[in-house]
């Protein structure tokens, strides 16, 4: 037999692997991910099609059914809320709301053992509730953060550790970017994410600011508390902080009173702070800027969406998410321990892996698989292997995945925060800040043994606003 | 990873044709990033309408839907250029002159390889909506001005990664450690630096933070 009758005469599944082979390798030798994602469904589908006409029709119906997928994958109204939350996060810093968040955090929370890092972590916190980007967050803070740390004396690579680890928080805090796309990719309700990640969120910076504490108060020299301001002094602060509160009441108003979708919320939250920021004097030159960088963070993302559907339409043909599922549930052990072994390996690929691609070139493979894992998409709550029903754990799923994929952001060797703090501070390496991010580094991993071990921490919110 | 990587230029044919498409890109990601502002303030008229006038903008939907394909696509080969898309490059961080080339050739090659069929196929399902005039479903926008901006803006990338062929077969040829027109792997320093830039963090002449 020639080799084109070998591969014509291929089973779906095995087209499946190989060509998904074909894709870790074109990632592997730097094509970029939305574009291997994308070669891999166009070779599949001329693949498949091979298989059940001449090969002519089998291109041109490949190339007819790929053609469709750019246009009517990301013309999809609840995708539109992309673009609105990348805005916001440009539009803020010129509207000088970072700074802001920080003096008021520093008045509010200085006073505590360890005061700054918990003021720092804190105002990330904050400034994650109008942007979707960790990446961001840590190189602002960087910035405003550590120069007033060492000021009083932090030790330097602490204080490197706490911005680097606080700029993590932007990925659960919504609006998240990731969680957005996680929520599409997977097909579930965009609110109920955006919901799920708030009190985890707020738990990871509870956790971050009780480390802060507890390590200023064993080490004596770790970080003084900031004294000194009268209450006059904190509550003159908070006006400046305003935009933000107002941005979040908007936000969760909008979405869960029902005055509007998710994008008209986070419309009338860029609207406010790009009111806020001409006020404050932004010019054209601003507007532009963050305009072109919003343009071009956007076309990033829908790319990848775009492409990797290419694939996943590719895949609806093979079968192989079933197949993966199907082999994943018929495992004879314990499905926590097959969810714990998941999870290692996003762990794993996210030290080498952006987290977005990373989670939406696994996800159309990994995530029925751990549906099926919970017992399949009908499985009531009392019957499930994590005691949750199919949409709860696809929630909960999403959560503890979004939050490996950013704790991947401060971890050796590749932690992105930990590069873009030394990066910004002339003064710290790279293992300076990896030094000062492993207390962190254990608290995360606390934070998704917390999340793991009690699901409802992650549904609770989601399930009392918008019901079961 | 993804970042914005800086491009060396001279004054050679490439350079120059290199510099004056991307006058274009970044005009067509700018008009990209503008349609995103139109959406913000569509939305906002939207809910204010709604709630303080009843009286909703008509369409809605519709213009929120066809607008999605502009700033999806108006900026890509922009994008491309500043090296934004992101990727994997632990392996090819590791590689240097002729050997890095070789792989940034064929990783652009195959990029170009899927751009052109896609090309035809999204002009198939533009002409599709044109010639029978298809339309939306709430206020009957026709839905082919939308649809015809996916396969222009992949003609607009795919003129970029024929720049890039071009620059990269140029580099594997000559040996070049620093070719131009091309987004170069930085090392992490300036790569991060990037980044700070990129959120609002700047430097004077001499790298020290401004």
């Amino acid at each position: 037999m020639d080799i084109a009758s070998t591969l014509t005469s291929m089973a779906p599944l095995d087209i499946g692997l190989w060509v998904t082979g074909i894709m870790l390798f074109a990632v592997v030798i730097g094509v970029r991910v939305a574009f291997a994602a994308a070669i891999a469904g166009m070779i599949g589908l001329i693949w498949y099609f091979a298989t059940k006409m001449p090969i002519e029709k089998a291109l041109l119906v490949s190339m007819k059914m790929a053609g469709t997928i750019p246009h009517s994958k990301v013309s999809t109204s609840a995708l539109s809320l992309i673009p609105v939350f990348i805005l916001i996060g440009f539009l803020a810093y010129h509207a000088g709301l970072t700074r802001a968040l920080f003096e008021a955090a520093k008045r509010w929370v200085g006073w505590l053992p360890g005061g700054m890092g918990v003021a720092t972590v804190f105002s990330t916190a904050g400034f994650a509730a109008v942007s979707g980007a960790s990446v961001a967050t840590a190189a602002v803070f960087a910035r405003i953060a550590i120069p007033e740390m060492l000021k009083l004396g932090y030790d330097k690579r602490f204080a490197a550790g706490v911005v680097a680890a606080g700029g993590t928080l932007a990925s659960l805090i919504p609006p998240s970017a990731i969680l957005v796309i996680y929520a599409i990719i997977v097909e579930q309700d965009v609110g109920a994410l955006l919901l799920a990640g708030f009190i985890p969120g707020i738990v990871s910076a509870l956790i971050y600011g009780g480390l802060i504490i507890g390590l200023a108060k064993s080490v004596r020299s770790f970080g003084p508390p900031v004294s000194g301001y009268s209450w006059k002094e904190r509550f003159a602060s908070l006006p400046a902080t305003s935009p933000i509160i107002f941005v979040i009441a908007i936000i969760i108003f909008s979405v869960y009173g029902g005055w509007g979708t998710p994008t008209e919320a986070g419309a009338l939250g860029a609207f406010v702070v790009m009111c806020i920021a001409i006020y404050r004097g932004m010019r054209w030159g601003n507007l532009k800027e963050a305009l072109m960088e919003a343009g071009k963070l956007t076309v990033m993302i829908f790319t990848i969406i775009w492409g990797v559907l290419l694939y996943v339409r590719f895949l609806g043909f093979v079968d192989l998410p079933s197949a993966f599922a199907e082999w994943i549930a018929a495992l004879e052990q314990n499905p926590m321990i097959t969810l714990l072994f998941i999870l290692l390996a996003y762990a794993v690929l996210g030290m080498f892996m952006d987290a977005i691609g990373m989670l939406l070139l696994t996800l159309p493979v990994v995530f029925p698989a751990v549906i099926a894992l919970n017992g399949g998409p009908d499985v009531s709550a009392a019957d499930s292997a994590f005691g949750l029903t199919a949409t709860g754990c696809a929630i909960w799923f999403g959560i503890v995945v979004v939050k490996m994929a950013e704790f991947c952001l401060i971890t050796p060797p590749i932690g992105l925060n930990c590069f873009v703090v030394a990066g910004v501070r002339e003064d710290l390496s790279v293992q300076d800040v990896f030094k000062g991010v492993t207390p962190f580094f254990i608290a995360d991993i606390i934070t998704i043994g917390v999340l793991i071990a009690f699901p409802g921490i992650v549904v609770w919110l989601p399930s009392l606003v918008l019901g079961n | 990873m993804a970042g914005s990587s800086k491009i060396r230029t001279d004054e050679s044919l490439l350079s120059r044709l290199d510099r004056g498409f991307f006058s274009l890109e970044s005009f067509l990601n700018f008009i990209g990033g503008v349609v995103i502002l139109a959406v913000v303030l569509l939305a906002v008229a939207n809910i204010i309408g709604r709630k303080f006038f009843n009286t909703p903008v008509d369409g809605y939907i519709d213009w929120v839907e066809q607008s999605m394909g502009f700033f999806a696509f108006f900026g890509i080969a922009y994008c491309h250029r500043l090296g934004g898309h992101i990727r994997m490059d632990i392996f090819v961080g590791f590689l240097k002159g002729r050997a890095l080339w070789l792989f940034e050739l064929l990783a652009t090659t195959l990029m170009l390889l899927l751009t052109v069929p896609l090309i035809y196929g999204a002009y198939l399902h533009f002409n599709r909506a044109f010639v029978n005039g298809d339309s939306s479903f709430d206020i009957d926008l026709p839905t082919w001005p939308a649809k015809l901006v996916v396969p222009v803006m992949l003609s607009v990338l795919a003129v970029r990664l024929i720049l890039h062929v071009w620059a990269y077969a140029r580099a594997l040829r000559t040996g070049d450690e620093h070719p131009v027109a091309v987004p170069l792997i930085e090392d992490v320093a300036t790569q991060v630096r990037n980044e700070a830039e990129a959120a609002g963090v700047s430097y004077d002449k001499d790298g020290k933070e401004s």
